[in-house]
């Protein structure tokens, strides 16, 4: 991993809170209604191949676990609505040759509002460890 | 939702228990998005030093985030949830996430809660998130 790739930003990808994966999600962590906070994930992932592709990055994602992951809501999502998920590498640390990378992810509104900020920890191991 | 005056600091959330398995692991990839085969494929796992597959982070973190709902009475009352990872689980395992109100925020009627997610392994308790948390708005 690259420590001078912090501060990068990446294009906004859309993004839509799908009814229907929505209700796995609830039907899976038995919750009755509304979107589960912990959907987000699911706009993550639909952002994340952009960085993972990121060659001034430069993360080995093989190596990656995830260390932690917060999410704050300005409002909950709506089912079908329609998010743009800009993401942007928010701080890199390197410690005892494992890297710390927070992936900040803003999910933005039709009125160009930031419904939810989500922050992923990803540490990448050491190679050959 | 859950109103200001039948919360007090120090009150712990229900605990919520729930046995994980190989089927609701794949469920959980499909609906998160997240395929790694690390979670899907014994032999991955293997080679990285796991006896087997093990749970998705964010599947430990959606059952805390369970939790929590079904305390907070409504998903749209959770303002914040966040958790470190500290230790895998493992399939047939039992979770069990729990919690409870650190303070409370006044005038804006906010519960600060301090969550976890637990499994017992060997006689001892290991804790998959050690220190969650949570902000979830009361009426």
């Amino acid at each position: 991993m690259n420590p001078a790739a912090e501060g990068t930003t990446y294009p906004a990808v859309p993004f839509i809170v799908d009814p229907s994966r929505v209700a796995a999600f609830r039907a899976l962590f038995e919750i009755t209604e509304g979107v589960p906070p912990t959907f987000v994930t699911a706009a993550e992932f639909a952002a994340l191949p952009q960085v993972v592709a990121d060659r001034h990055l430069d993360l080995d994602f093989s190596r990656v676990v995830h260390g932690s992951q917060a999410y704050g809501f300005r409002r909950p999502l709506r089912e079908g609505e329609e998010l743009a998920v800009r993401a942007r590498i928010e701080s890199i640390r390197m410690r005892g040759g494992n890297g710390f990378v927070t992936i900040a992810m803003d999910l933005e509104d039709a009125d160009g509002v930031v419904v939810c900020t989500a922050r992923s920890q990803m540490i990448e191991r050491a190679a050959g460890g | 939702m859950r109103t200001r005056a039948t919360v007090s600091v120090g009150e712990e959330l229900p605990e919520l228990a729930r046995v994980v398995t190989r089927e609701d692991v794949k469920a959980y990839a499909d609906a998160g998005g997240d395929q790694n085969p690390l979670h899907q494929d014994d032999a991955v796992a293997r080679s990285v030093g796991f006896p087997g597959i093990v749970a998705h982070g964010m599947f430990t973190m959606g059952h805390m985030a369970a939790a929590i709902v079904a305390w907070a009475g409504e998903p749209d009352a959770v303002l914040h949830v966040s958790a470190q990872f500290r230790a895998p689980v493992f399939m047939g395992e039992t979770i069990v996430a729990g919690g409870r109100v650190r303070s409370i925020e006044d005038p804006a009627a906010i519960a600060v809660l301090e969550t976890w997610v637990r499994v017992e392994r060997d006689g001892r308790t290991e804790w998959p998130v050690k220190k969650g948390e949570a902000r979830v708005r009361l009426a």
